[in-house]
């Protein structure tokens, strides 16, 4: 059983994929085995998702093969892939919205009786295959719709076990988990690693995967660079594989800001349950960050800065005058002057079959009008001067945004804001699902607007990014801010120990450090 | 496979446009074969037959163009017919130099009210327009008493629907006049960017800080507006207003605009194909007619050849990402 386990199950040899003008794998040759953690590691656009979407049947290689156990194989589509054994886990969820969590786990292949869908059988399959990751917490018979994104990721999870898969492929299922909801899909991922399954785990999280893989494969711009047994490189060695280039520090260094003009005064700021007198001030050319746990209401006051909750009550002051923002067009506009990236950039921040031209200039159109008319020298020129700004990768900007790799298609919802010329930016979890180059050079735009005078108030779920950013963190918990914490004060401990409202100072640090794990 | 996806990919709007431009030509030839066998004669390739099929097809074609504007924000207006008829009969029924202001402005205001109960009150439009649509037949029965309209239409009304001039129908050049400005709109002005936006992704749209309400809104009175205009001509080109005027214009409007290739879902399309859709919509009642096919086999070639563009643009179309 060893000696089969040692052998590879699944091998790419010679695959190439390309979209348009763009090429995603070039010649790439790959295997995993059973019984092991792979993890899949590159930037973003290195062509994981690619490599990950042809295993999984989503899309076709221009060339190349694919064997599974010895024989080749062809997958076209996902349901043929899923046959064989391959269920996968993607970073955009693939839940039906409207249906119950028991009809979307057993979407593919529901348990009948006399033809007819077997509701109770469904509800127990569901039941288990929920129990099997320990959620359950979670009502089978619920509307997908009305869970949290965590919790539907989750659900997710349970579906792609329902495929009893020989190989399973997550493309960074965990980046909408809670920290309890990842250790136990750790947990799951040793049970099936025992089972003798092919696991192929991306994440961006290198924490998670120095946890989890046993091997690794590096892709950069379409080509697989290496592959290696986890443990005999290290960390260093492998973001250096990843990038291609030396990272001297992770985080731009922060300024000394001594005095500083108010941009940004919240009053006792209220909306419904979930904000209770919120009281804030950010600085011009501050970066202040938003902690705490997840679902603390931290969006919530994001959303409620950006006038899209209706019945905030409290006083908004920018630039020392009172604004009641009351829509995204009036917060944009240029006496208020807020900018907000949204969480999910796919639905909220991009109309995605449109082209990148369009996506960037979408928020700055009014600016770019020359009477009745857009004036199309000015866009044109003001669009190329947001892609090479944030140096986005792009074929042609009249392709459509959804050709982009998800760090690209994040650079653009940033260059669209950037060039409505914002003097507050909100920023909800920019860096989720990104790649390590391309958070670096997020985290260097966000020091480089805040010295121009921009005030940040940036959402994390990432403490490190929050430590290594921000001038000042607001922790929140139950919808209030909690602590505020500044220069020695902004460590990890502090963060775990405000998030959980726990007095820091009671807090020991042993178990502080296994939240910190967990 | 890879030629067709490329292929795809360089003329993703084009291609719908091209594929009905050819069917056009396919009509006037297969049209033509069949007169001169039967009868001897081509009058599908006389000018004067032409632009009159054109001057009829105009009223069609003013209706899709305010059709397509809706349809692109993934909305459906179903008050078409009856806010064509209401916008006939009140200008006929007021007459005079206000008859056409009158007419445009039923128009007005019913796309407002549609547009309103869209955006703000947030029902479907397809069953919100749909009411309106009951409604604005209700009042137009109540209003006529369940007669005929005794009321005949003005001159500037017959000028612009039925006369002529340096031998074009002026009814053609009104509906360039309304060609010009739609297109303006939608690739030239903001409001056109935030149309398409809106029908890809109303979300993001509103995230941008797109005052969405207000273009959904803008975009039901343009529709209702040019059913208002299409309405006064026609009452223009039959000299009166009379019940049921309208109800030959909804689906054929939708069907030119999805012919001409825009997405029936909203968000993608050009205008320049909902043109050649209405042309090739003209033209396929004309050739039926000159066929003398009865009403029934019209209905069926009609259906079916709706049904075989949209197979046939529906190729290819998977979108993989």
């Amino acid at each position: 059983m060893n000696a089969a386990s040692e052998r590879e199950f699944l091998t790419l040899s010679g695959i190439s994929k390309r979209y348009g003008g763009v090429t995603a794998l070039e010649n790439v040759d790959f295997a995993c085995a059973r019984g092991k953690i792979h993890a899949v590691l590159g930037e973003n656009g290195a062509g994981k998702s690619t490599l990950i979407k042809i295993v999984a049947g989503v899309v076709q290689p221009d060339a190349g093969t694919m064997r599974l156990d010895g024989n080749e194989v062809r997958f076209p589509s996902p349901s043929s892939a899923n046959a064989a054994g391959v269920a996968s886990i993607f970073q955009e969820l693939s839940l039906l919205p409207d249906l119950s969590v028991a009809d979307n786990i057993s979407i593919a292949s529901p348990p009948r009786r006399f033809g007819i869908i077997d509701s109770k059988a469904q509800r127990r399959r569901a039941e288990a295959f929920l129990a099997e990751i320990g959620c359950e917490d979670v009502n089978p018979l619920m509307r997908v719709r009305d869970l949290p994104l965590s919790r539907r990721q989750m659900v997710e999870i349970a579906k792609a076990l329902g495929q009893r898969p020989q190989i399973l492929v997550l493309d960074e299922a965990t980046s909408a988990l809670t920290s309890a909801d990842v250790e136990k899909v750790y947990a799951m991922l040793a049970r099936l690693k025992a089972q003798n399954i092919a696991i192929l785990y991306i994440s961006h999280r290198m924490h998670e995967v120095e946890a989890l893989a046993d091997r690794a494969s590096v892709f950069r711009n379409g080509r697989h660079i290496d592959t290696f047994e986890w443990g005999t490189r290290s960390t260093g060695e492998i973001v250096q594989l990843m990038i291609g280039r030396d990272i001297a520090t992770q985080y731009p260094p922060k300024p000394q800001r001594p005095s500083r003009k108010i941009a940004l005064k919240l009053d006792n700021l209220c909306w419904e349950k979930r904000l209770e007198s919120i009281s804030l001030e950010i600085g011009t050319g501050e970066i202040v960050g938003l902690g705490g746990l997840d679902g603390q209401g931290q969006k919530t006051l994001l959303l409620a800065l950006f006038g899209v909750l209706r019945g905030v009550s409290g006083e908004i002051k920018i630039n020392g005058k009172p604004v009641r923002p009351t829509s995204p067009a009036f917060a944009k506009s240029r006496s208020v002057g807020v900018a907000l990236v949204p969480e999910d950039r796919k639905t909220e921040g991009l109309m995605l079959p449109m082209s990148i031209a369009d996506n960037l200039a979408i928020a700055s159109l009014d600016t770019l009008a020359k009477g009745f008319f857009v004036d199309r020298a000015k866009e044109r020129s003001a669009v190329e001067k947001g892609i090479a700004r944030l140096r986005i990768k792009i074929g042609d900007s009249k392709d459509a945004v959804s050709t982009l790799s998800g760090g690209n298609q994040q650079k653009v919802v940033i260059a669209k804001w950037l060039m409505t010329e914002p003097s507050i930016i909100l920023l909800n979890d920019p860096t989720r699902g990104i790649d390590v180059g391309t958070k670096q050079e997020i985290y260097r735009l966000m020091r480089e607007l805040a010295d121009q005078g921009v005030a940040i108030l940036f959402y994390s779920t990432d403490y490190d990014e929050l430590i290594g950013c921000c001038d000042r963190v607001a922790i929140m918990y139950d919808g209030r801010i909690v602590r505020e914490l500044e220069g020695a004060a902004l460590n990890e401990h502090n963060i775990i120990a405000s998030a959980l409202n726990i007095d820091a100072g009671a807090a020991s640090p042993s178990s502080s450090d296994e939240v910190a794990h967990g | 496979m890879t030629a067709a996806s490329l292929n795809l990919s360089l003329s993703r709007d084009a291609r719908p446009i091209l594929i009905s431009a050819s069917f056009i030509v396919v009509i006037l030839v297969a049209g033509t074969f069949y007169t001169l066998s039967r009868l001897g004669t081509a009058p599908l390739l006389s000018p004067t037959y032409l632009l009159q099929q054109l001057q009829i097809g105009s009223f069609l074609g003013i209706v899709a163009a305010g059709m397509m504007i809706v349809i692109l924000i993934s909305q459906i207006d179903l008050s078409v017919p009856w806010t064509l008829t209401a916008a006939a009969m009140m200008a006929t029924a007021v007459g005079g130099a206000w008859a056409l202001p009158v007419g445009l402005g039923v128009g007005l205001l019913v796309g407002l009210v549609n547009g309103v109960g869209v955006a703000y009150l947030r029902i479907p439009s397809m069953i919100f327009t749909l009411g309106v649509n009951a409604v604005m037949r209700g009042l137009m029965v109540a209003h006529t008493g369940g007669f005929a309209p005794q009321t005949a239409a003005t001159d500037l009304m017959r000028f612009l629907a039925a006369d002529h001039s340096f031998g074009i129908p002026n009814a053609l050049f009104v509906w360039l006049a309304v060609s010009v400005l739609v297109a303006l709109i939608l690739r030239r002005m903001a409001l056109g960017r935030y149309i398409y936006a809106i029908g890809n992704k109303e979300a993001a749209a509103y995230l941008a800080g797109v005052n969405t309400r207000g273009v959904i809104v803008i975009s039901f009175v343009l529709c209702g507006l040019a059913a208002g205009l299409a309405g006064v001509l026609l009452a223009g080109y039959s000299t009166k207003a009379y019940q049921g005027m309208g109800d030959a214009y909804l689906l054929p409007s939708i069907a030119a605009v999805v012919i001409g290739g825009t997405n029936i879902l909203g968000g993608r399309g050009r205008y320049l194909g909902t043109l050649v859709g209405v042309i090739l919509i003209v033209l396929l009642n004309s050739v039926l007619s000159i066929m003398e096919m009865p009403e029934a086999g019209r209905q069926v070639i009609y259906g079916a050849v709706i049904i075989l563009m949209l197979l046939v643009y529906g190729r290819g179309e998977r979108v993989t990402s």
